[in-house]
């Protein structure tokens, strides 16, 4: 029963029933107060609704849709606003589930198209196309997987994990790492390329570089918000590798992301993510075999079988190619096999003499489709003396001019074509040394002059005055400009002595001459007498003093021809032979041999002149020989004009006989005098007295 | 070990990249310094207790033609500022650069080196103007790549104040 209360009442009750009152009222007034406290204090309300609040909301979800409507608008107000103001949060707490999901949704669309592949690939019928459906039989995977499979080989190579911050290395995997340089500046370098993208080509701040190709290494970079992994990948990796990249790097946040956060340049504490990146360390030669069902059991038989039918093929086919090589490094010059073993899984070998300036036995097992590498050579050096070594050797040392022609029988070389004479004067001198080569025919040879070389050669025999130029052509050595005589006269005889020049042409050339040079060449010629004074002046030889006229025919024939004179100067030159021939000749017309009256009788005076008339006569005549004049002397005779004048021609006649005769008694040839009878002098018409008509006089003249 | 990223700037032909080859004997290439503008070197510091590897980035010169990309100093740790020290004018630009890059970097240590200190003859900062400085809390020091002066100290010293 419900208590009734009487609040209005002012007038004290009974004290019993007010007492009872209080007793039963109490508890109800108690309750009811803290009810009114309750419902007046907010905070406790609100503990009070939290209690219940998920309760409610899951009473409310279960019976109706109308919560969701109700809360919608609030919670997408909410939603919106924190974007807006806290992306960054978002962003990181959505981050390890978008992954996946867009991950999950790719790996479906891609499992679509791969049946739609399939069906399109089950059209083809090519060798290919069945074998590839032969192996998705054997593996049980589907025909499409496998065309991807077969067509996607590669090899994860290395990876990084990289701090995106600060671009340090924070962990690096891999299987050549030393081939790499230091993981810092790889990841420092694969940073500012990426950066370096990015601000090139304006790309959006969280936008990167993805991938990249290198030559055959393809670099992936899977990016994180605070490290990404690069990985250096060989060949063709398939996609499903991004997957585990992106996984990777994704774990790894999940990890380590407070570190990553924080990370100070201490890189330790990413050590043991090792085994997270070397997951991805993948690698993919050819499809795996899987054991299954009988049925594939023997398919992988029959192909071990095949495979092994294969191998003894290609065993059978490289032993072949292997004694096919043995047999033509044998027969190779410069080479001797002395032992030849294959080896299937090592290296084989080979040993034997070797002449090491001839052969290349590395470069025959090239030839021979065998890899070098694969082969172990055990030479000993020897010297091939072979023709065909000897004349690779030869060749190798003197070289081949393009158009020549080396054959060698027996030891001769011979040499036929067109070859330089540099080559050829370096054999010729050489050649014999070479091994093998006992001598030289140079048959159908002709020799090719260079100029330049030739005109090198030339200069260095005759080193060019200044002022003088030469060129060669066609065998010409062209000389110009101005040059001494005494260069050019050996340049004459000497020049067409050197290989490659036939001629000298000195149209174009101006020869000087020094005059002392040319007097010592004028002196040396024609002895210079000693009573002969000689100098050489612009050309012209100017001799003084007394000279014989043999030596002066001789100059005056000979001295223009003496390079550097051209006339001569003789207007102080006294032809000594001349002079004695005059006054001999003088001497002897002046004197007279007298003779007794109407006798053919020497007057007493007549014998002074006769004794010395013998001696000018030999004079006269030695002269003259030397002048080459042949005189003869007429003995003139005469006769008074006493008598008649058929007595004194015949008179005069005796008279001039008589000094004949005494004359050739002196041992004068006869011939050398003509003696006349010339009768008295008045014939003559001079008048003289006397005795000075009967005499006989001389008259020196060219013999007749 | 401790690794810290370290960048030199400063306006071109200050003797950046000397400084760096005269400290490190270790490079990657000198190509990238023209194509992507830096080339990063790698070089160990032993500190009085500690190690600390210094990856450096020697960034482009800053000129008229080519703009430091500042995207290269994000994560830096310490850098120095490299003046040419025979170029006042090069210190006016170090000065502007400090004042670009300051929001970037925050409050990592600098130093501020007056390179090629042994060109003492066509010198151009005067002691005012190192006072000057010094004032202003710069810490500075004169080097010489070309001598080897004051470079591993440089180097030094910026990696104990990295750790400080």
């Amino acid at each position: 029963m419900r208590p009734r209360i009487f609040p209005g009442s002012r007038k004290p009750p009974p004290d019993d029933l007010s007492e009872l009152r209080r007793l039963i009222a109490r508890p109800e007034q108690d309750g009811l107060r803290e009810l009114r406290e309750r419902l007046d204090d907010k905070e406790r309300r609100a503990h009070d609704v939290a209690k219940v609040l998920p309760e409610a909301v899951k009473l409310s979800a279960d019976r109706s849709e109308e919560l969701n409507r109700a809360l919608r608008p609030a919670v997408e107000g909410s939603i919106r606003e924190s974007i807006e103001k806290r992306p960054q949060a978002f962003i990181d707490a959505l981050h390890p589930i978008i992954g996946p999901v867009v991950r999950r949704s790719i790996a479906e669309s891609l499992r679509t198209l791969l049946q739609s592949l399939n069906q399109t690939l089950e059209q083809s019928f090519s060798w290919q196309g069945l074998k590839w459906r032969f192996e998705a039989m054997r593996t049980g995977r589907s025909f499409a997987e496998v065309v991807m499979l077969r067509s996607l080989v590669y090899r994860v190579e290395q990876i990084f994990l990289i701090h995106r911050e600060t671009s340090l290395s924070l962990l690096q995997v891999g299987t050549n790492a030393d081939a790499t340089q230091d993981s810092d500046m790889v990841a420092g370098m694969l940073s500012a390329i990426q950066d370096f993208a990015r601000d090139s080509f304006k790309t959006g701040k969280d936008e990167a570089l993805e991938e990249f190709r290198v030559g055959e290494l393809e670099v992936w970079i899977a990016p994180g918000r605070l490290a990404y992994l690069a990985a250096a990948i060989r060949g063709n990796p398939p996609r499903e590798l991004r997957t585990c990249l992106e996984e990777t790097i994704e774990s790894i946040h999940i990890l380590r992301g407070s570190e990553l956060a924080s990370f100070q340049g201490d890189a330790a504490v990413f050590a043991s993510l090792q085994p997270e990146l070397e997951s991805c360390l993948r690698a993919q030669y050819q499809p795996k075999k899987t054991s299954g069902t009988n049925h594939r059991a023997w398919f992988a038989l029959a192909a071990g079988a095949a495979l092994l039918v294969a191998a003894l093929i290609v065993g059978a086919g490289s032993e072949m190619r292997w004694h096919n090589f043995v047999r033509r490094l044998d027969s190779a010059p410069g080479i001797a096999v002395t032992q030849a073993d294959y080896h299937w899984f090592t290296r084989s070998h080979v040993a034997g003499l070797r002449d090491p300036a001839i052969a290349d036995p590395a470069a025959l097992a090239q030839a021979a489709g065998i890899n070098p590498e694969r082969l172990r050579f055990e030479w000993k050096d020897y010297l091939a003396l072979d023709d065909p070594s000897v004349l690779r050797r030869f060749e190798r040392r003197f070289g081949k001019p393009a158009s020549a022609d080396l054959t060698l029988a027996n030891g001769v070389l011979t040499v036929s074509g067109r070859v330089p004479y540099e080559w050829l004067s370096r054999v010729r001198e050489e050649g014999k040394q070479s091994p093998g080569i006992t001598s030289i025919n140079e048959k159908n040879l002709t020799v090719t002059y260079d100029p330049a070389l030739t005109l090198n050669r030339f200069r260095a025999r005759f080193p060019m005055p200044s002022g003088t130029h030469a060129r060669i052509d066609q065998g010409t050595l062209y000389l110009s400009g101005v040059a001494p005589y005494e260069w050019l006269a050996a340049v004459r005889t000497g020049a067409i002595k050197l290989p490659g020049i036939q001629r000298v042409s000195e149209e174009k050339l101006q020869v000087t001459y020094d005059p002392k040079l040319a007097l010592q060449r004028f002196t040396d010629r024609f002895n210079l007498p000693d009573t002969v004074n000689a100098r050489v002046q612009n050309g012209i030889l100017v001799l003084a003093g007394e000279g014989p006229h043999a030596w002066l025919s001789r100059v005056r024939r000979g001295a223009s021809t003496i390079p550097g004179i051209n006339t001569i100067d003789e207007h102080n030159l006294t032809d000594l032979d001349q002079q004695t021939f005059q006054q001999s000749k003088s001497v002897i017309e002046s004197a007279f041999v007298y003779f007794l009256v109407n006798k053919d009788n020497f007057a007493t005076e007549g014998f002074a002149a006769l004794s010395r008339l013998p001696d000018e006569i030999r004079r006269c005549i030695t002269a003259a020989n030397r002048l080459g004049l042949e005189t003869q002397i007429e003995v003139r005779g005469y006769a008074d004009a006493v008598g008649t004048e058929t007595k004194n021609f015949q008179l005069s006649q005796r008279r001039a006989d008589a000094v004949r005769d005494f004359l050739v008694k002196c041992g004068f040839e006869p011939s050398l005098f003509k003696p006349m009878g010339l009768g008295a002098p008045a014939a003559t018409g001079a008048a003289l007295p006397n005795e000075s008509d009967r005499r006989v006089g001389f008259k020196v003249v060219p013999k007749s | 070990m401790i690794q810290k990223k370290v960048c030199l700037l400063g306006t071109s032909g200050v003797g950046k990249t000397s400084l760096i080859k005269r400290f490190v004997d270790q490079s990657f290439s000198e190509k990238y310094l023209t194509t992507v503008g830096v080339t990063i070197e790698k070089k160990t510091v032993e500190l009085d207790n500690n190690s600390v590897s210094l990856v450096i980035w020697d960034l482009a010169g800053d000129d008229d033609f080519q703009r430091m990309q500042t995207s290269y100093l994000r994560g830096t740790s310490g850098y120095f500022l490299v003046v040419d020290g025979t170029r006042r004018v090069t210190l006016d630009q170090a000065m502007e650069l400090q004042k670009r890059v300051a929001d970037q970097l925050g409050s990592a240590p600098f130093l501020l080196l007056l390179n090629k200190s042994d060109l003492t003859t066509q010198w151009e900062i005067d002691e005012a103007r190192m006072t000057g400085l010094t004032n202003e809390n710069f810490t500075v020091l004169k080097t010489s790549a070309r001598k080897g002066a004051g470079v591993e100290e440089a180097f030094t010293t910026l990696a104990q104040r990295m750790l400080a």
